[in-house]
């Protein structure tokens, strides 16, 4: 009987042997050519992209006293970009000119919080995932000019112009490519006074506030001009 | 600096003398739609005090039925929101 | 506080839209008169028009916003594929480009040594009267034109036509010769046909990254991004093969730091490891590949009139073996600088049958003195595992110019090329000559000058006359000094066309005011063979104009009216029209102009309405022999060539004069010479001007700090130029590194103008240098 035993238990180990070979085999011998799915239509960042990222600090954000000595405000949150838009520039000196931001730049950028060496908080980026930071964001070692611009400075958004009603929430006066995460901006003790919000904890922005100027979904609203109610 | 814009109803039918009487004020620009009778009426004045003057001008216009604030600008409260 | 007129006007065009809003959601359906919305139509709603990225080849979809006829925004086109939606640095300021103070707007001619301003006409005429003098007087291989890889596709064919079909001669070069020329080569002596095989979807399948002397973090950072995006995503490998600290090494899985030159003996090392592990792919090499060897100690082209033709030869791949044999790991760790361990981890990832390995790499392997050999040897590692033409296999080369493969390439804008084949092929020439209108024998079937020699024929005086369109060699070329003294020799004529002064402008008899990028319509192709088209979306400043209606107006005055007959309204739609001619067929055709209009681009082979993304492979590629499964048509046979190329020493190293190695290179703020991103103040402002990079122990020794003057002296010149010791990049022991794109301070003075003997493309990464503390 034992004998039997110890033949049944050999034979199961040996199949399974077998099975486990073959299917290394054959995986092996498995061309190199992979499928590609059919084409999807491009993947568009969506817009509501990242809008609820970053949520999950709203309640904190409420319950967070104004520092009224270290606000921002939106004329300098203006400053140091091109246009509105434009990737800003970092106004700091940084610490490692080699690094990948994920290193360095997130340390504060990614969370916020009170920097002394520069006696202000420091603003969150509505990107963490992208940490190739040094890409678009680049420093200032100079005020001088290498020749002068006649480029135009296009007018900002501006608070205080954008509801519909008295009384109404305002719709959203400016892009949001890059920046779709709401909070980064208008929460938290790093955001511009004007712009901050009084109600960080509801999550979903635009329930409330749309877009004045619709983001572009489809190369239609690419190339024709939007019109006017 | 005050700046401020209105939407503004005319009584039936004297949507043209609204027009024409709103125009002859100075510090007044006026936009009117093209198929309801409505005008809006942008305001532009030195101060607070030429602010009042217009007013009161503008609700002189008997061809005006109802005038409601839509947003206003002043030097002091560029910031600040009508909400 | 003080509130400027046009700050009121905007306030009350605020305060009427926004009544204008509030009455339309309370009156559903009212309307305004057109004139009262004109006005404020522009006031928030820009108008927003698609443009390939005026910069890299990376070729990134961007969205310009213009209002009152300025461009003043700009975002990623999420519909691109190529980009979706992020840009870089460059991208995103790319407009102010358009509006430096100092925008050349009228022509001006040099009259004792000062430029005089002149009508557009006139200028038109004298160059079309000194160029037809000079062919009186010269020859006809007395005139030449430069180009770039910023010429449009438009631009860059009706110089060549222009040129090679009309005048009769083959002095037409560009730019791209210094940067692109040994990927050329390598392509054609490999595949038979130029162009990478993959494209940039490749980067969401593969499963390692080699990044081969490409500092990508800087140069392709789209491209970079998208890689850096995979490893969250999928925790793909990036492995960083260079020879010096950057970014890029710092981002990546593994940095491996190579002495240079020695790539070449590394990637032979490779592939000695792979046959040595058993890992060759044996099927596909025996039915796809051909193992070749060519000519030895070519030389390194530094002295005029150099000439070399390489002699291919079959070889089996037991001769390719015992060849290897000088390259085991620990044979070429010794002189690379490279352990046994990460080159056996290098091979182990290409031989590993399980994973998908992208090789990506730009200026590295291409200036470089045996550059087609590099490339070869980068795509005889993908041969030998057949890693190649398929999702996530891709070895694949990087170009730096917007339209470097759209125009130079593509087009061909080099002195062998034509659209369709070489001049030195009679059924080339025949086919050129019938779509452009010429009788066939105008074409010459010689080849006469690649861009050095050309540079070279201009001082000694076989080049007369030379137009410079969209580039300035006077800050690109190396050896700087021997070329700019010959563009000042008496009896040359220089026409340069340009957007702004540039050191190359102030060399000029001649300099004509060009449209800048969307100031007129066009079309790039980028690296993965993606053709993009723009509009015109803004009026060029002054009397500027496009480089194509420049090479037209000058060819109808050179009696050519019948070949340039184009109606100036739709001369674009229609030079892109015949153009296509030349690549009709599976195997090249392009997208029809109406399609290139409505697509964020679109890749050749075009066929049957669609874009072909991966070459070769029958699965992908229309072109392909039934049943072939891989078909590398380019070479009569179908098979691709695996080349013997060994390592063979640079013409100069350090010695005990010059005892540091000296390499240039790019930026990420500023693109190429810096004349448009200089003129940006964000870009300019963050890096006003070079610097040289040491490693950090010979600063110390030679007691030299960042900021620091250091005089740099090559056997060719000498500059001095602020140190930066350990920023952007930190280079090895006994290396320096230098960025070109500064005017003021010309690194290309000290270079040397060696090339590759194929590619005849110079090597700008390595000469032997002096450093001192100034």
């Amino acid at each position: 009987m034992k004998r039997i035993w110890i033949i049944i238990f050999f034979s199961v180990l040996f199949v399974a042997f077998i099975i486990v070979w073959n299917k290394s085999y054959w995986s092996g011998l498995e061309e190199s050519y992979v499928s590609v799915e059919k084409e999807k239509p491009h993947s568009y960042l969506p817009i509501d992209r990242g809008v609820f990222s970053g949520s999950e600090r709203g309640l904190r954000y409420e319950e967070m006293p104004y520092d009224e000595a270290h606000q921002r405000s939106l004329e300098t949150y203006y400053d140091n970009r091109a246009y509105d838009g434009a990737p800003p520039s970092i106004p700091h000196p940084v610490k490692e000119e080699r690094s990948m931001g994920s290193v360095t730049c997130l340390q504060c950028h990614k969370s916020g919080g009170f920097v002394s060496k520069f006696d202000a908080y420091a603003p969150i980026t509505p990107h963490p995932e992208m940490i190739n930071c040094r890409q678009c964001h680049v420093t200032k070692n100079t005020e001088a000019l290498f020749v002068k611009t006649e480029f135009i400075k296009k007018e900002h958004a501006s608070v205080g112009n954008n509801n519909a009603l008295p009384g109404s929430p305002p719709v959203v006066p400016h892009h949001i490519q890059m920046r779709e995460n709401c909070l980064s901006c208008h929460a938290g003790p790093a955001a511009p006074a004007e712009i901050r919000v009084t109600h960080p904890q509801r999550e979903n922005c635009m329930q409330c506030h749309v877009l004045k100027m619709q983001e572009v979904t489809d190369r239609e609203m690419n190339t024709t001009k939007f019109s006017l109610p | 600096m005050p700046i401020k814009s209105y939407i503004v109803l005319p009584y039936d039918g004297e949507k043209e003398t609204l027009v024409k009487s709103l125009k002859s004020i100075a510090g007044c620009e006026v936009a009117e739609a093209t198929n309801e009778e409505i005008i809006l009426l942008v305001t532009d004045t030195q101060n607070e005090e030429e602010e009042g003057q217009l007013k009161e001008k503008i609700n002189g216009v008997k061809s005006l039925k109802f005038m409601s604030m839509v947003s206003g600008y002043s030097p002091e409260n560029i910031t600040s929101s009508t909400s | 506080m003080k509130v400027a007129t046009n700050r009121r006007e905007f306030l009350k065009k605020m305060a009427l839209l926004s009544a204008m809003t509030t009455a339309a959601t309370m009156f559903p359906g009212i309307l305004f008169a057109e004139d009262q919305v004109a006005g404020l139509e522009g006031l928030d709603n820009l108008e927003w028009k698609k443009s390939p990225c005026r910069f890299c080849g990376v070729g990134c979809g961007v969205l310009i916003g213009t209002q009152n006829g300025k461009a003043v925004a700009v975002k990623g086109d999420p519909a691109s594929p190529v980009n979706k939606g992020l840009c870089c640095v460059k991208g995103y300021h790319s407009i102010m480009a358009l509006y430096g103070k100092d925008r050349l707007t009228k022509p001006l001619v040099k009259k004792n040594g000062t430029f005089v301003e002149t009508s557009m006409k006139e200028a038109l005429d004298l160059i079309a009267s000194k160029m037809s003098s000079t062919i009186k007087d010269h020859g006809k291989d007395s005139v030449a034109i430069y180009g770039s890889g910023q010429w449009t596709i438009p631009d860059g064919y009706t110089a060549s036509k222009f040129f090679k079909g009309c005048i009769g001669t083959n002095n037409v070069e560009a730019n791209a010769r210094l940067c692109m020329s040994s990927a050329v080569t390598g392509f054609m002596s490999s595949f038979g046909i130029d162009e990478p095989m993959g494209c940039y979807d490749d980067i969401d399948y593969a499963d390692v990254f080699v990044l081969w002397g490409n500092n990508m973090s800087e140069m392709h950072p789209v491209l970079f991004s998208r890689i850096l995006d995979q490893r969250q995503k999928r925790g793909v490998k990036i492995i960083d093969f260079a020879t010096r600290t950057t970014r890029t090494s710092m981002a990546a899985d593994k940095s491996i730091i190579f002495n240079p030159q020695t790539d070449l003996a590394v990637a032979n090392a490779i592939c000695y490891e792979l046959i040595n592990k058993g890992r060759v792919n044996e099927s596909f090499v025996s039915k796809h590949c051909v193992f070749k060897k060519g000519e030895t100690e070519m030389g390194y082209g530094l002295e005029d009139n150099y000439a070399f033709n390489d002699k291919p030869a079959l070889i089996d791949f037991e001769e390719f073996k015992n060849f290897l044999e000088d390259y085991t790991p620990e044979k070429v760790s010794k002189y690379s600088g490279v352990s046994v361990k990460d080159i056996k981890y290098m091979a182990a990832y290409y031989g590993n049958p399980n994973t998908k390995v992208m090789s990506l790499w730009c200026m590295g392997p291409n200036q470089h003195t045996r550059g087609t050999w590099m490339n070869n040897l980068i795509y005889n590692i993908h041969l030998l595992t057949g890693k190649i033409s398929t999702p996530g296999n891709s070895p694949f080369s990087l170009t730096g110019q917007p339209s470097a493969c759209g125009t130079v390439r593509e087009v061909g804008t080099l002195t062998h090329k034509l659209p369709h084949g070489v001049v030195m092929n009679e059924e080339h020439r025949k086919f050129a000559a019938e779509i452009w209108g010429v009788p066939a024998e105008n074409i010459s079937p010689k080849p006469t000058y690649h861009t050095v020699e050309m540079f070279r024929a201009l001082d000694r005086g076989d080049i007369r006359f030379m137009w410079i369109q969209v580039t300035n060699p006077m800050v690109t070329m190396p050896k700087l000094k021997r070329y700019r003294d010959a563009t000042e020799k008496k009896d040359r004529f220089i026409v340069v066309s340009d957007v702004y002064p540039t050191p190359t402008t102030e060399i000029a008899d001649v300099i004509l005011p060009s449209a800048m990028w969307i100031e007129r319509e066009g079309m790039y192709g980028n690296s993965e063979r993606r053709t993009q088209h723009f509009e015109k979306m803004l009026t060029p400043p002054g009397d500027a104009m496009s480089d194509t209606w420049q090479l037209v107006e000058v060819a109808r005055r050179m009696g050519f009216e019948k070949q340039f007959n184009y109606k100036e309204e739709s001369h674009i739609e229609e030079i892109y029209n015949e153009y296509r001619k030349h690549h009709a067929g599976k195997k090249h055709n392009m997208a029809p102009y109406e399609v290139l209009k409505e697509n964020p681009g679109m890749q050749w082979p075009y066929v049957d309405g669609k874009s072909t993304k991966w070459r070769f492979n029958e699965k992908y590629d229309p072109a392909c022999k039934e049943g072939s499964e891989f078909d590398f048509y380019g070479n009569p046979d179908g098979k691709a060539v695996i080349w013997q190329r060994p390592y063979e020493a640079p013409p100069e190293m350090p010695d005990e004069e010059y005892p540091y190695w000296l390499c240039t290179g790019r930026v990420v703020e500023h693109w190429h010479t810096g004349s448009m991103t200089r003129r940006i103040p964000v870009l300019h402002q963050a890096m006003p001007h070079a610097y040289v990079e040491l490693n950090p122990e010979d600063a110390k020794r030679l007691n030299i700090a960042t900021g620091d003057l250091v005089k740099l002296t090559t056997r060719r010149g000498e500059i001095t130029v602020p140190a930066a010791i350990n920023l952007r990049g930190v280079p090895e022991p006994m290396q320096v590194f230098v960025p070109f794109f500064d005017e003021h301070m010309l690194i290309n003075e000290l270079t040397l103008d060696a090339f590759c003997p194929i590619s005849k493309q110079p090597d700008y990464k390595k000469c032997a240098v002096k450093v001192e503390k100034a």
